[in-house]
């Protein structure tokens, strides 16, 4: 309890207060979404389509007749755990290239840091879509573009702030103490490093949910009629002049998680910043 | 009064008023009123050389910067300041002592690394400065003249050829002297030096001190030395104010530091110090931890540490009389009065 | 007490040009051949002013950084032909304490674990109960609370994570303890009490230290030998209160003159 104690003394406006409470809800509604569906969201019913919102249907039906807020609440479960799935892979490669180049420093430091930047050269979305065609279009063809674009930013980060943890004088003085690498990685350099990834991570939430999206509104990532947000939009768009809530509901859940990552993000950029936390 | 006054106050200044003279003064930060620094009184006389000693968090820093329209998160909430026979008006109070700053009282800093513009040739950054203090009417030549003789001053060898030089190519001590040279271009008649000396080594340091010291004796100048350095400033200075916990706790004459009974926290201050003089046993810890400014105890922010405290110093406020004496003592139960 | 055959620490003619190390930065400064012994139960201070390389003798001494020219021997012994093991077994001989008591901690670590991970490494006949009764009793002797020691660095005094330091140092019951600039970040009633820790544990453990200082006066009062340095020399040497009283070097001569 004491976590979501310290987590709501973060914020400082009304504005962060509403996206930290966002931010939760949706990662709620992400686990049980499924469980609380009132219907099948594949289910396709002709006679029922193009409903508009009503109190059978809150977020009224698409073009299938398929119900947009069961949907919308199984798209939630399937685009986070898809956004999840893309930064734990992304941070994990990241962070191991990363510190294991702040460590060993010298040549191998340079190589492997020339080598993410040219790889950072890359635009991600170019790539997705030259391996979404590779791979033939599918959301773990989304899933595998991203994490093969993202990691770089990772191991940038993870190998900048570790360089700058290795040149602290507590780390001279695990030195003195023969302090084994092992345990200088994840005794100090981890736990001293945890601050900014975790910033990071909230603030690329939102931008890996977008491009996650995005492939699929383009059509190299979910294919229709899975419920994944961008493929919605996609799959809406036709329907915009006689079914507006179809797009409208995925299109502002998108603006609506984006969004209260993001303040979340940078409140806690914000809190978490050691020389603000001093005082 | 006059059996009082300090050995450095020339003889001439019984006469005479006041430099500066602080009446109460407070200073609190602009974000939750906070009083930082309360109950401050001192003078300073014409030609006088006056320390200020704190440690870190008593406030020193803080006041300082505050009274000469320096510190813009903090503002004078109480008190006068009168510099050289007029009121700094409390209306529009730093846009007036910064205007001070400019011509009648002069300033070097901490940290002789960060006060120069690294991408300006300091002749040009000394120019500058007297051009700002005396208007455009002297000349480009006369100017660079001024300048070049106030570097000699100074103690910067070769001062024609490092007219033309920017400040990376100089030691610490040698920007401190630029620094200071820039604060002596408006011939001021106050220079206020806040710890100018703290990032030197030894040697630069005596050096930087004594040049004030001379500049001082030769021209007239007064001097606030703003130290953590009780030592330097008891051979260095005439009067001292000793701050802690943002008061105002003493004013000392600098001699009987160490040879008569002066206020509890002056002398265990002093005891703390390795001086040349001393021995192992004659060096004494002020047990516990500096309150620093701010603390909101209603009396005296030394009572949690100090030897004689007793139960009415931590309640009482510190005694306000005779606050513009050369020399008091604030302390309740009469020490060192 | 120096009677002891072998010294401590012998340094002979040691050099080093600037290094080059990426995750270091400790403003290092060149060494050009300095001899400098040290004998078991000394307290030898280094006087010297920043840059005099002063601090590049502090991780000399203790393997923190390597050399170019001369040699190290640890009571009597080359540290070149140290094997792994006995490398490490010099962790716990030779011990640090820095300058800045804000940098030298884990500040994601509290402080009995810090001290703790002092014991974990080199005591490994103490389970885990056994390292934190030590570990308290540490850091009582060196005046911190141990129902303080579920804290963080950051919520302690400058002062305090001195102590701290000293206690996670002093942990491993080092022979050597290398004292680098210890009080000069901190406030003068603080140097006090830390002056008076040290005088302390000199009087109650057998220490011997290296009290590297730019302080005249500190060096003067516990030390029993100084070595002078200057741009990366030996200027002087001798017994503390000879050389500090009676210079005759030029260089020390002047520094003296400065102090106040």
């Amino acid at each position: 309890m004491s976590v979501f104690a310290k987590l709501w003394s973060y914020p400082k406006t009304n504005i962060e207060r509403v996206a930290l409470v966002l931010v939760l809800a949706i990662v709620l509604l992400a686990i049980i979404g499924p469980f609380i569906a009132p219907f099948d969201p594949l289910k396709i019913a002709f006679r029922s389509k193009l409903h508009a919102p009503s109190l059978e249907h809150w977020l009224g039906t698409d073009g299938s007749g398929r119900d947009v807020l069961s949907r919308l609440l199984h798209g939630a479960q399937l685009t986070l755990s898809a956004t999840m799935l893309v930064l734990v892979v992304v941070v994990a490669i990241g962070c191991a290239i990363g510190i294991f180049s702040a460590f060993v420093g010298g040549a191998v430091d340079n190589m492997l840091m020339r080598l993410t930047d040219i790889w950072l050269g890359f635009p991600p979305l170019i790539l997705a879509l030259g391996f979404a065609s590779a791979l033939g279009a599918s959301l773990s063809a989304a899933i595998w573009a991203l994490i093969f674009s993202w990691w770089p930013n990772y191991a940038r980060l993870s190998r900048m702030v570790t360089s700058d943890i290795l040149s602290q004088k507590f780390i001279a003085s695990a030195d003195a103490l023969g302090v084994p690498t092992h345990r200088k990685v994840f005794h100090y350099v981890i736990p001293n490093a945890l601050d900014v990834l975790v910033v990071q991570v909230a603030l690329d939430v939102s931008a890996v949910m977008l491009a996650i999206s995005g492939l699929s509104f383009i059509g190299v990532g979910a294919q229709i009629p899975a419920p994944e947000w961008g493929a919605m939009i996609a799959d809406g768009r036709s329907y915009v002049a006689n079914g507006w809530w179809i797009v409208l509901a995925p299109g502002l859940a998108i603006f609506l998680t984006a969004v209260s990552f993001n303040v979340v993000g940078d409140m806690l950029r914000r809190e978490l910043d050691p020389t603000s936390r001093r005082r | 009064m006059t059996e009082t006054l300090s050995p450095a106050v020339p003889s001439t200044a019984q006469s005479e008023a006041p430099l500066l003279e602080i009446r109460d003064a407070a200073v609190a930060l602009k974000s939750g009123n906070r009083t930082m620094v309360s109950g401050v009184s001192l003078s300073v006389m014409p030609r006088e050389v006056f320390g200020i000693v704190g440690e870190s968090g008593s406030g020193k820093t803080l006041l300082t910067r505050t009274l000469l329209g320096l510190q813009d998160d903090a503002y004078v909430a109480a008190g006068s300041v009168r510099f050289d026979g007029r009121d700094i008006p409390s209306q529009g109070y730093a846009a007036s002592a910064r205007k001070l700053l400019g011509h009648s009282i002069g300033f070097v800093p901490q940290d002789p690394f960060s006060s120069l513009n690294p991408s300006m040739k300091i002749g040009k950054q000394i120019t500058e400065a007297i051009h700002l203090a005396k208007g455009w009417p002297m000349g480009a030549e006369k100017t660079r003249e001024a300048a070049i003789r106030l570097m000699g001053e100074v103690g910067i060898p070769e001062p024609a050829l490092a007219f033309d030089q920017y400040p990376d190519q100089f030691s610490g001590g040698m920007r401190q002297r630029i620094v200071f040279a820039i604060a002596l271009s408006q011939d001021p008649k106050l220079l206020v030096a806040d710890e100018p000396t703290t990032a030197l080594d030894a040697i630069t340091q005596r050096r930087v001190i004594e040049l004030i010291l001379d500049r001082s004796r030769s021209h007239g100048l007064a001097v606030i030395l703003i130290s953590h350095n009780l030592e330097l400033l008891r051979q260095s200075v005439g009067r001292i104010a000793v701050l802690y916990g943002g008061q105002l706790h003493t004013i000392v004459d600098a001699g009987d530091i160490g040879t008569r009974v002066v206020h509890p926290y002056a002398e265990a201050l002093f005891a703390c110090i390795p001086t040349r003089e001393k021995e192992l046993a004659d060096i004494r810890s002020i047990p516990g931890e500096p309150v620093g400014a701010g603390f909101g105890l209603t009396g005296c922010a030394f009572s949690t540490r100090c030897a004689h405290a007793e139960p009415i110093c931590r309640t009482a406020p510190l005694p306000l009389n005779e606050r513009l004496a050369p020399r008091f003592s604030a302390c309740i139960l009469g020490r060192g009065a | 007490m120096a009677e002891t055959p072998l010294p401590m620490v012998e340094l002979q003619g040691v050099s080093k040009s600037f290094a080059r190390r990426l995750f270091i930065q400790n403003r290092s400064f060149a060494l050009r051949g300095i001899d400098i012994t040290i004998g078991r139960g000394e307290v030898v201070g280094i006087l010297g002013e920043s840059g005099s390389g002063k601090s590049t003798v502090a991780n000399i001494v203790t393997c923190l950084t390597g050399y170019d020219g001369g040699t190290y021997r640890f009571k009597g012994r080359d540290i070149a032909t140290f094997t792994r093991r006995e490398r490490f077994a010099f962790k716990s001989d030779v011990q640090i304490v820095f300058q800045d008591p804000y940098g030298s901690l884990n500040p994601r670590a509290t402080v009995r674990a810090s001290v703790m991970e002092s014991l974990l490494l080199h005591r490994r006949d103490l389970d885990k109960a056994g390292r934190m009764e030590r570990a308290d009793l540490l850091l009582e002797e060196v005046g911190i609370p141990a129902s303080a020691g579920d804290r963080f660095p950051h919520e302690f005094s400058g002062g305090q994570r001195q102590r701290i330091a000293i206690a996670r140092a002093i942990a491993v019951e080092p022979e050597l303890l290398v004292c680098d600039e210890p009080l000069s970040s901190l406030d003068v009633s603080i140097q006090a009490q830390i002056l008076e820790l040290f005088v302390r544990m000199i009087r109650e453990r057998a220490l011997t230290i290296v009290f590297i200082s730019h302080d005249v006066n500190v060096v003067r009062l516990i030390c029993d030998r100084v070595y002078v340095m200057n741009q990366g020399a030996v200027v002087e040497s001798g017994p503390a209160r000879d050389v500090l009283s009676n210079p005759k070097n030029e260089y020390t001569a002047r520094l003296l003159d400065a102090v106040y």
